[in-house]
């Protein structure tokens, strides 16, 4: 319980972000315009990823799936707003 | 829908950790929050004289300001208002001190405290629901809290799920009590549950905001947050002082070009609640007046002028406003209960109630379902958690009743109580709820779950007496003179009272003819019982 736990908490968070950050970055217009939907649903979002971690057959796998999610969700978003494909 | 049994369990047990975890908090938060939607009318309620009388206008707002600003040169930077009249009785001036502490001025005190005006005790309810009390840290907490308990609402949808249809309109009384509160919880739970959800994302939002928006900056916004926040959240551009003097418009005249510009944007109606200047006294001075227009689920609205001539800068109203307001104004609104009329606000009471409700329940149910049948004497946990449940949240109930009377007497001439009116509900507060925690520690639960329930019904049904005794305001001649507000808090506080009795009566009646092995069971009871049957022939 304690891995998947932990899992929700640290790399839950930051899968959250890059999920979240991929939205409101893709969506048209401006990205201050999405600003505090993006905040507000970040926490939503951050709370079905804390039940999703308790999916998981372990600890272990919770902790890979979610970090392997966050860095290529942040990875992303970074290439995209380095190009300038998204503003 | 079926799920893998391997699933109900993991989220089973997610549930009730999470839930035993969070629900001692989110029952304070729920019952204080309750009292909460209707904080405006505790502060004329707890204002000694007449609050009609002594309601301000226009001018005195003005004479604030203008002392505000004389007086105190940070002020002139930037100072927020309250219009007085409707929500607000007196005009309250507040600004940031060059230590960036909040100070806040009226016209009574216009040096200005740290302290919010208003009254203490509807500040005290108001921070039993956001903090529970604590200072700074208690903030974040319940921050967490928020969280966790949006866990807790998932995996309670996740475990009910695959009954849903079949279990909703399921609420069997009878023998099986066990089963009845089971039922109880999952109906309130699910009915309510949009509600619930918006209040864990909302109440996530108002006390974690600040740690996020630190979190997500580095992380998705390239360090550009704070600086696009200013333009986010407020309706004046970003203007900087020109270093040029120029004399303000009156209050008057902008409160009424706010309400011109609101008409026509095609708005009925638009009733300024509170401002923000900035660079007073300056060429380049704006001007943020925010208010109400009914009838929109997000009712505030801004509009922005130059504070000096009220020409136009901008709008942020319902019907016309970008998408930062228009979520941050419904956020705000739908977790205050700040839309429509007195009857949504009465809603949110009753489901704030029934919140804390399903929290009681969560607590009961786990003690039961670990109950041992086959002994009298139950576990060290299910005690220890009677124990806690009755001790913190028929306790808090308490302890909320005694702040309330403590707030009339402290203020009764007759008895000549002196000192700090804020010190002295908040110690009988805080007070009264560690009593309670240890008369439920020393006591056996089912004992105490009684004597702390007939406590909170007599303290509470002295609510409306005190208020009577001491303003002359009693529920009746309130009722008389059309003071809607007074009247609803007294005729509530009774109805809670007799809510409270009857919970009582139902606990007794557990422990007399219920199960008999468990924590909720009195063997003296039962045996008073048997014995008046034996004399009357029953049976």
């Amino acid at each position: 319980m304690w891995g998947r736990a932990t899992a929700a908490a640290i790399p839950g968070f930051l899968l959250s972000a890059g999920v979240t950050g991929l939205v409101c970055w893709l969506l048209p217009g401006p990205w201050q315009s999405t600003l505090v939907a993006g905040i507000v649903s970040f926490l939503a979002v951050w709370m079905a990823a804390m039940a999703l971690a308790f999916q998981f057959r372990s600890g272990k796998r919770a902790w890979a799936w979610f970090s392997g999610g966050a860095v290529v969700s942040l990875a992303t978003l970074w290439l995209l707003q380095t190009l300038q494909w998204v503003r | 829908m079926k799920l893998k049994s391997n699933t109900l369990r993991t989220f089973t047990s997610v549930h009730t950790w999470v839930g035993l975890v969070a629900g001692f908090a989110l029952f304070v938060a729920f019952y204080a929050g309750a009292i909460t939607v209707f904080h405006h009318d505790l502060q004329a309620w707890q204002t000694p004289h007449a609050p009609m009388s002594t309601e301000q206008g226009l001018n005195d707002a003005q004479r604030l300001l203008d002392e505000t600003l004389a007086r105190h040169p940070k002020a002139r930077e930037h100072v927020g208002m309250v219009f007085p009249g409707g929500e607000y009785p007196q005009a309250a001036s507040y600004w940031q001190d060059a230590s960036g502490t909040w100070r806040y001025a009226t016209l009574d005190n216009l040096d200005g405290s740290d302290k919010m005006p208003g009254g203490a005790l509807s500040e005290l309810v108001n921070a039993l629901h956001y903090s529970l009390g604590i200072p700074v840290a208690g903030q974040y907490l319940m921050g967490i809290v928020s969280l966790l308990y949006g866990l807790a609402l998932i995996s309670g949808v996740v475990i009910h799920l695959p009954k849903l249809a079949d279990d909703l309109f399921a609420l069997r009384p009878g023998r099986n009590l066990k089963r009845f509160w089971q039922d109880a919880h999952n109906v309130i739970g699910v009915l309510s549950l949009p509600m619930h959800v918006m209040f864990a994302v909302t109440g996530a939002l108002l006390c974690l905001v600040m740690v996020v928006m630190m979190a997500l900056n580095p992380l998705i916004y390239r360090g550009g947050l704070m600086a696009a926040l200013g333009p986010a959240m407020d309706t004046a551009p970003v203007a900087t002082a020109a270093g040029r003097e120029q004399p303000m418009g009156s209050l008057a005249m902008l409160h009424s070009r706010s309400i011109e510009v609101a008409r026509a944007q095609g708005l009925v109606s638009f009733e300024p609640a509170y401002f923000k200047l900035a660079h007073a006294g300056d060429a380049n001075a704006t001007i943020e007046i925010s208010g109400e227009s009914p009838g929109s689920l997000g009712p505030i609205g801004a509009v922005a002028m130059n504070a000096n001539t009220g020409a136009l800068l901008a709008t942020q109203l319902p019907g016309s406003r970008d998408a930062n307001h228009a979520t941050l104004a419904s956020a705000y609104a739908l977790h205050f209960g700040e839309y429509g009329n007195t009857w949504v606000r009465v809603l949110y009471f009753v489901l704030g109630i029934g919140g804390a409700f399903l929290f009681y329940s969560g607590n009961l149910l786990w003690v039961e379902s670990r109950r041992k049948r086959r002994q009298l004497e139950q576990g060290a946990a299910q005690l220890g958690m009677a124990r806690a449940t009755v001790g913190v949240c028929i306790g808090v109930c308490v302890a909320i009743s005694v702040a309330f009377i403590a707030t009339q007497l402290a203020q009764w001439p007759a008895l000549r109580i002196a000192g700090d009116i804020e010190l002295t509900i908040k110690t009988a507060c805080f007070v009264t709820w560690a009593l309670c925690a240890l008369w439920a520690a020393l006591r056996p639960p089912v004992r105490a779950a009684q004597e702390l329930l007939w406590a909170a019904a007599v303290t509470t049904a002295f609510v409306p007496i005190a208020h009577g005794l001491v303003t002359g305001a009693w529920l009746w001649m309130a009722a008389m003179k059309g003071e809607w507000s007074l009247f609803a808090i007294d005729a509530g506080a009774l109805a809670m009272a007799f809510g409270f009795g009857w919970l009582a009566r139902a606990t007794a009646r557990r422990a007399r003819d219920g199960e008999a092995n468990s924590v909720w069971a009195d063997p003296r009871a039962r045996a008073a019982q048997a014995t008046s049957k034996l004399v009357t022939g029953q049976e």
